[in-house]
């Protein structure tokens, strides 16, 4: 069953010259125990896809669904307060910045007991104040901080960066999330501390079920964590399928020229070598080409590419493109089809 | 192929605070030697706090070394004679948005360093400005924008063309592509390969991301708390990882080389 499920969302930005879509009728579905990589560079709107899921977004952003369900509950339909009740329960993100994101003048280990719920305590009231303080070397065992003492008797400015985003994902844990959003966990931080995360973030999926969502910039970071990618580019759905599919048969232009570019998927390609980039850089916000976002850049980009494609399944790797590629001939025939209904 | 830049014997090391007879000193970077030649690239990786960018900055000229020579096209070079240095050894920096002053044209940004380092008249150095910004993809009408008016992409192709705008022979980047969005990257990558062949640069590469030091070097060497563990062709090196630090390192990207 699909632990998450969103169809067509757009989220709008209210503008002095009017209203500017940023996120652009994008559908993202989670199942249960999956590991799913959302994939987008700067400007594509996957951090603020990530905030309107957890519904964090400020009040000049206007989010609209065709559906919107998290484990077959409507979420549409529930109050602003009901919503949140239910995917504080259910939800938990981690951020960027563990260091700005952890309170720098409390103790590390206040914070973790404030993530507590009191519900989760069994016992009276002078036992609470103990099995409180078991709970967080507990957590702080879970995501393997051994010295349990130290770290909670310290600061985050004592504390190095992948050891804070240890104890970001112990205060996410706290909540027992079903789901947990990892909003890019790794940037600006070692290779070898990103390895230790991820692995960490994999630990969690295996043992515990836990479903993640994986937010990053780089196609090439992700493919070893991930069992199914979503990629977006500036705003708009471009592609999703597991992780082989998207990595080695992309459909969308898009997806291709990211396979292409990255060093680490071509290792064949002799070295100094030119790689495969698309031309010119990414349009800002204010201004959008119209239909296929991509289009002004996209090699492959006709007349009917100013008209937003719909997205096409194939065996459940899905793709939004008029002119998707393929290896195998048998299915030409079908696209030429969808050319001549689609200039009719 | 003569030797463009040598470093024999490089090191630098910092006194901590201490008493008379305890002075202590840090040694951010033991002993280390290496030549570049023209049209090549020489990678550094290694861990935060391994000394990278202590090295870049001994070489461009921002901090003096403790002991060692540095020689360019066989001339030592002076730490007190900047002028030559800067002509020859240019930098570009991880951070493309803050390397910029806001408050200038990109006409100005690049007029600073010709007015310092060359004797050009004003048309001489306007010509200069306008095939530079077209050699990295930019085109003349630029010239009169401001920084924030450009993308990060675009940005990191201005700081390039502050590089390269005084015919340098060696361009160290320090990160210069980890901040870059993928596809812009690539573009950048390929960019400066391709200025490399034209101009006959060399690079200094400073990088985490162990696949792009393959496609764009062709020495590496391997530094861990100022010391060089490995070092040699990239190809072998990578094939063949000696040192538990170099394993380390590609094992924590799943980096396999066949």
């Amino acid at each position: 069953m699909n632990l998450l499920d969103i169809r067509n969302l757009s989220i709008e930005l209210e503008t002095p010259s009017g209203r500017v879509r940023a996120v652009d009728k994008v559908s993202l579905s989670i199942k249960e125990g999956e590991v799913r990589g959302l994939v987008g560079e700067s400007g594509s709107g996957k951090s603020l896809l990530a905030q309107a899921i957890m519904g964090v977004l400020q009040d000049k952003w206007h989010v609209h669904a065709d559906r919107f369900h998290w484990r077959g509950i409507d979420l549409l339909r529930l109050s602003i307060d009901e919503r949140k009740a239910l995917l504080c329960r259910d939800i938990a993100m981690i951020f960027q910045e563990p260091m700005s994101c952890l309170d720098p003048t409390t103790l590390i280990g206040a914070q973790l007991s404030e993530a507590i719920d009191t519900s989760q305590l069994t016992g009276n009231y002078w036992q609470r104040r103990k099995q409180r303080k078991e709970a967080v070397i507990k957590l702080l065992h879970k995501v393997g901080i051994k010295k349990h003492s130290q770290c909670i008797n310290s600061y985050p400015n004592q504390l190095t960066e992948a050891i804070c985003q240890r104890v970001m994902i112990a205060i996410a844990l706290a909540g027992r999330p079903i789901l947990l959003i990892a909003d890019e966990p790794t940037a600006a931080m070692e290779s070898t501390n990103q390895g230790q995360i991820f692995r960490l973030l994999a630990n969690l999926n295996q043992f515990k079920n836990m479903s993640i969502l994986l937010i990053s910039h780089d196609l090439e970071n992700l493919t070893h964590w991930t069992s199914t990618i979503t990629v977006m580019y500036s705003g708009q759905f471009v592609e999703a399928g597991s992780t082989e599919q998207i990595f080695n048969k992309p459909m969308h232009p898009y997806t291709q020229a990211l396979v292409g570019s990255s060093t680490k998927a071509n290792l064949r390609l002799p070295a100094k070598s030119r790689l495969m980039t698309l031309p010119g850089s990414i349009p800002v916000l204010q201004h959008l080409p119209i239909g296929c976002r991509l289009g002004p850049r996209c090699p492959r980009a006709q007349q009917i590419c100013v008209r937003a494609p719909k997205v096409t399944n194939f065996h459940g790797h899905k793709v939004s493109c008029h002119f998707p590629l393929f290896k195998e001939t048998n299915k030409k025939v079908s696209v030429k089809g969808k050319v001549v209904k689609g200039s009719n | 192929m003569s030797v463009l830049l040598e470093v024999k014997d490089l090191s630098k090391s910092f006194k901590l605070k201490g008493y008379w007879y305890h002075k202590r000193t840090f040694c951010a970077l033991s002993p280390l030697s290496f030549t570049i030649e023209s049209k090549k690239t020489l990678a550094i990786v290694g861990e935060n706090g391994s000394g990278k960018s202590t090295l870049a900055k001994i070489l461009v000229g921002a901090k003096t070394p403790s002991s060692g020579e540095i020689y360019l096209n066989g001339q030592l070079l002076n730490n007190q004679h900047f002028k030559e240095r800067c002509q020859k050894i240019r930098m570009i920096f991880q951070d493309f948005g803050t390397t910029l002053n806001p408050s200038l044209t990109i006409q100005q940004l690049l007029d600073e360093p010709l007015t310092l380092n060359t004797d050009l008249d004003e048309t001489e150095r306007y010509q200069l400005i306008y095939t530079t910004l077209h050699k990295v993809g930019l085109l003349g009408d630029h010239m009169n924008f401001y920084p924030h008016m450009f993308s990060g992409g675009q940005k990191q192709r201005i700081s390039l063309a502050r590089a390269i705008i005084l015919q340098p022979q060696v361009i160290i980047l320090d990160e210069a592509l980890a901040a870059l969005d993928p596809s812009l990257r690539s573009q950048m990558i390929n960019l400066l390969l391709d200025l490399q062949q034209q101009m006959g640069l060399a690079y200094i590469l400073i990088s985490h991301n162990l696949g792009i030091v393959r496609h764009f070097s062709d020495d590496v060497i391997v530094l861990s708390h100022g010391e060089v563990v490995e070092s040699g062709k990239t190809l072998e090196v990578m094939r063949n990882p000696q040192h538990k630090v170099t394993q380390k390192l590609m094992m924590s990207q799943n980096f396999r080389l066949k």
